[in-house]
């Protein structure tokens, strides 16, 4: 975590992973390969017909929020959920330690959830001594590692898997192998007697249904069923803005989320929670909590960025960004990297600590053109940079020389006169000036354009 | 027909050689050029930073000069013409009086291929050329203008030319604008990866609608020790002409 | 889409997904198909609950009340959805969803009237009251989490097999 004085250290991090061939390495293959699939699942459907219904779908919900909220409350809790409406972070995590303290519990599964990285749950819990045992296969191999997930699909796939066989060997005790059926089996086998032994599981939801109440979640791996159908107890966290009106209007989003987050057509497994385990039956929760954040979102709702509420969480932005894709998520050194990272750690951290972050995109435009649900990312990041210069987290020296420009854009004889000065007092700027941006520039020419026309 | 020349800065002040086959070109055509005596720069490097105000000087300058203007706009420059055509109007989203304005201009507004193809039909001109090219897709260009056939057509319609798809050709190049100067690291790696997809191609030339781009890439060919020109595609397509 | 073709393009779909479809014409050869499939299962467990479930023969020895420790699963399905191949379970009637999902090969029985179109179809059934607990599988369990290397069998079945019927 970086000093919020002084804003996220990007440019350090990313010089830092520009240099680590492993992770350029791991970095290239992910995004291209999650790209590349994505690109051929969408080409055979009507995408944009989808994106605009479902982007439609998520502003009906974002125009009337807490009337939604309300609705999902009730009927969440009618189905024998309790539902805890927090404000911020602390409140969060402070109700799910007192839920686990109550029941004595000591361990928890978690399948993975990008919220409680966002409210730091896991850290929080195991200071309160609950063991949380993550069971998505990538959260498994960074929370043994120590790291925080770099992508928010695929936590771990920063790592290679000689890394990854050297991590199992040194902190599992197992025998070396780097192969990712033996890792993989290694894994199933630890947390198989996990599921089956804790009190408790703790997930997220990618979607909330305000209808049913009931609550959504999208896995490969079968581990969020597993957390939520197994122990006894079942905490569902999530944000506010997750919630979609009814059952009928999940197809919408289910169409778009795994093509455009892995390029399939549907995950392995969904799973839909409508409450408690009823009488007669054998799967469920006998206690099911959900906590619903809103950790800012009702504020950033009312303003001129609340488009980024309409995320789902499915990393296209990621895997399309120039910038991502080569020095990886923990350059970030925040809970969401990447695009749409940029715009929700302005939002929620505020601009005293995301403002180095602005300078992490090209504006290029490519996550704008792969977002399912039409978040309109390059317009917000621009606008973001425009907030950066108002609210003055812009050196000096740029402020000045951006000064300069205005003025010297607005006169002709001004720019011509900097136009001559450029090229005569090109060999001193050469000697005293940023070597690694004029290095790369040709000297300004005496004769312009315009004489030449004139 | 005439029309109004907006050079833009970076063509003004350090490749005039493409203003000058900007010319050639469109005079081939049989368009009478004029180009405003005043103008300076359509304010894209103070908007990217974010410097709205500054921005709102260069704007206002440009819309003054080519407002006492007819005719159609033509501007060498995907991210210049971008700025003219979808920035200017945003940018004056709280003075009507002026959003009007900068709405008459982007309406009179051409970046150079669209002019080429939509207007001049140059794609069927019978141009020549000579060697093996391929083209980068600038971001502005593509994503902001939709411009993505039109310096296609006009390549592949080159006599003599062996035009050569650039894989992922429409990935950023890494300039960014003043992204180059403030993350120069990454915008050198991108640039990079942009070089060794223009290397897999085998072509001789590679060539873009767009000065910052072809800047940063043919600083990288350069790093890089490679032999592959880069041109502007005014440049290009002014080559074989007698 | 005729009921033909629901079914031709659920069996498309589910085999898309990593599934193996087996199409026979009538519930009097599942027994047969089911001993076939089966053959290499040390412990088997069925809940059954479903009309279907309670029809199918199995051999005592390797039947098992215990779900954590069989092998194999075999269930009917709830529904299931042509549009993206998805089987889907419930918890209705007492059935423990987590059965199919702990096993090694999940053995689905998907009658041909069960398959709706899309999505759409198979939500709007739902009504006002869903169960408590759906869950749609496509496919077995699978990450990628390492290197993008696909990997089945991660906490999930590594096997599935889907009989229409």
């Amino acid at each position: 975590m970086s000093d919020p004085v002084t804003g996220v250290p990007f440019r350090a991090n990313a010089i830092r992973a520009l240099s680590d061939s492993a992770l350029r390495a791991a970095m290239r293959n992910a995004t291209e390969t999650f790209a590349t699939k994505r690109a051929e699942t969408v080409s055979a459907v009507p995408l944009e017909e989808w994106r605009d219904q479902a982007s439609d779908l998520r502003l009906r919900v974002l125009d009337h929020l807490s009337d939604y909220v309300d609705l999902f409350e009730r009927n969440a809790t009618r189905a024998g959920a309790k539902v805890h409406r927090t404000e911020g972070a602390k409140e969060a995590r402070e109700i799910i330690a007192s839920i686990l303290r109550g029941h004595g519990i000591a361990k928890v599964v978690k399948s993975k959830s990008m919220i409680s990285e966002e409210i730091h749950l896991n850290d929080f819990l195991q200071k309160q001594g609950v063991k949380v045992v993550e069971t998505d296969f990538g959260e498994y191999i960074i929370q043994i590692a120590g790291e925080g997930p770099s992508h928010i699909i695929a936590p771990a796939i920063h790592k290679d898997r000689r890394q990854v066989g050297k991590l199992f060997a040194e902190k599992l005790g197992c025998e070396y192998s780097d192969d990712p059926m033996v890792l993989a089996a290694i894994a199933k086998k630890i947390l198989r007697k996990e599921f089956f032994s804790a009190k408790a599981g703790i997930s997220g939801a990618n979607f909330a249904i305000a209808d049913s109440g009931s609550i959504v979640l999208v896995t490969n791996e079968g581990n969020g069923r597993m957390c939520t159908s197994i122990p006894p107890v079942h905490i569902a966290v999530l944000s506010i803005e997750k919630i979609v009106p009814s059952l009928s209007d999940l197809p919408k989003f289910i169409r778009l989320l795994p093509r455009s987050a892995t390029g399939q057509i549907l995950s392995s497994y969904m799973s839909v929670i409508t409450g408690t385990r009823k009488p007669g039956e054998s799967t469920g929760a006998e206690e099911m909590h959900v906590v619903l954040l809103d950790n800012g979102r009702s504020e950033i709702v009312k303003g001129e960025y609340r488009e980024m509420l309409k995320c789902i969480r499915c990393g296209a932005c990621l895997n399309a960004c120039p910038v991502y894709r080569l020095v990886g998520g923990h350059a970030y050194d925040s809970t969401y990297p990447g695009p749409m990272g940029i715009v929700l750690t302005a939002l929620l951290d505020g601009m005293e600590r995301a403002h180095p972050l602005l300078d992490a995109t090209t504006l290029c435009g490519a996550c704008g053109d792969v977002c399912p649900v039409k978040v309109p990312l390059p317009r917000l990041l621009h606008s973001l940079r425009e907030q950066r210069v108002e609210k003055g987290f812009t050196s000096r020296l740029e402020q000045m020389g951006m000064a300069g420009f205005g003025m010297v854009a607005q006169s002709s004889s001004l720019f011509n006169l900097g136009q001559a000065a450029a090229h005569l007092l090109w060999p001193i700027a050469r000697k005293i000036g940023p070597k690694d941006s004029l290095d790369r520039i040709p000297r300004p020419v005496s004769k312009t354009f315009r004489k030449i026309v004139s | 027909m005439r029309v109004q020349l907006f050079g833009t800065c970076l063509i003004d002040t350090m490749f005039p050689e493409t203003g000058e086959a900007t010319l050639r070109l469109l005079r081939y055509f049989g368009v009478d050029v004029g180009y405003p005596a005043g103008q300076t720069c359509c304010g894209k490097p103070a908007d990217s930073g974010g410097y709205s105000h500054e921005s709102r000087m260069a704007a206002r300058h440009f819309i003054s000069v080519f407002e006492k203007t007819d005719g159609p706009i033509v501007i060498p420059s995907g991210s210049c013409a971008s700025m003219v055509k979808n920035h200017y109007p945003e940018l004056f989203r709280d003075d009507w009086q002026m959003r009007e304005k900068a709405e008459a201009i982007a309406r009179r507004t051409y970046e150079l291929s669209q002019f080429l193809v939509h207007v001049l039909k140059a794609h069927e001109a019978g141009l020549t050329g000579k060697g093996k090219i391929t083209y980068h897709a600038s971001c502005q260009l593509t994503r902001e203008l939709g411009v993505r056939e039109e310096p296609r057509l006009l390549l592949k319609s080159l006599k003599g030319t062996d035009f050569i798809e650039l894989p992922s050709a429409d990935r950023c190049c890494g300039f960014g604008g003043i992204f180059m100067a403030k993350m120069p690291e990454i915008s050198m790696a991108l640039a990079d990866e942009k070089v060794e997809t223009i290397m897999s191609t085998g072509a001789d030339v590679v060539t873009g609608c767009d000065h910052g781009c072809l800047m940063n890439i043919a600083d990288a060919l350069r790093r890089q020790g490679s032999p592959v020109k880069v041109k502007h595609i005014a440049a290009v397509l002014a080559e074989g002409l007698t | 889409m005729t009921r033909g073709k629901i079914i031709d393009l659920f069996i498309d779909n589910t085999a898309k997904a990593a599934a193996e479809p087996v199409r026979i014409s009538s519930s009097d050869e599942l027994n047969g198909v089911l001993a076939r499939i089966l053959a290499g299962s040390d412990l088997i467990f069925c809940p059954f609950v479903t009309e279907q479930e309670k029809a199918i023969k199995l051999s005592p020895d390797k039947l098992t009340r215990d779900y954590t420790a069989a092998s194999a699963c075999v269930e009917e399905v709830f529904a299931a959805v042509a549009e993206t191949g998805s089987l889907v379970w419930t918890s209705q009637g007492g059935k423990p969803v987590q059965a199919g999902l702990v096993c090694t090969h999940h053995v689905a029985m998907v009658s041909e009237e069960s398959i709706h179109e899309t999505l759409d179809d198979f939500f709007s059934s739902l009504g006002d009251s869903p169960p408590t607990n759906i869950t749609l599988e496509t496919g077995p369990s699978r990450t990628g989490d390492i290197e993008m290397t696909l990997t089945i069998g991660v906490h999930g079945p590594s096997r599935l097999t889907v009989i229409v019927f």
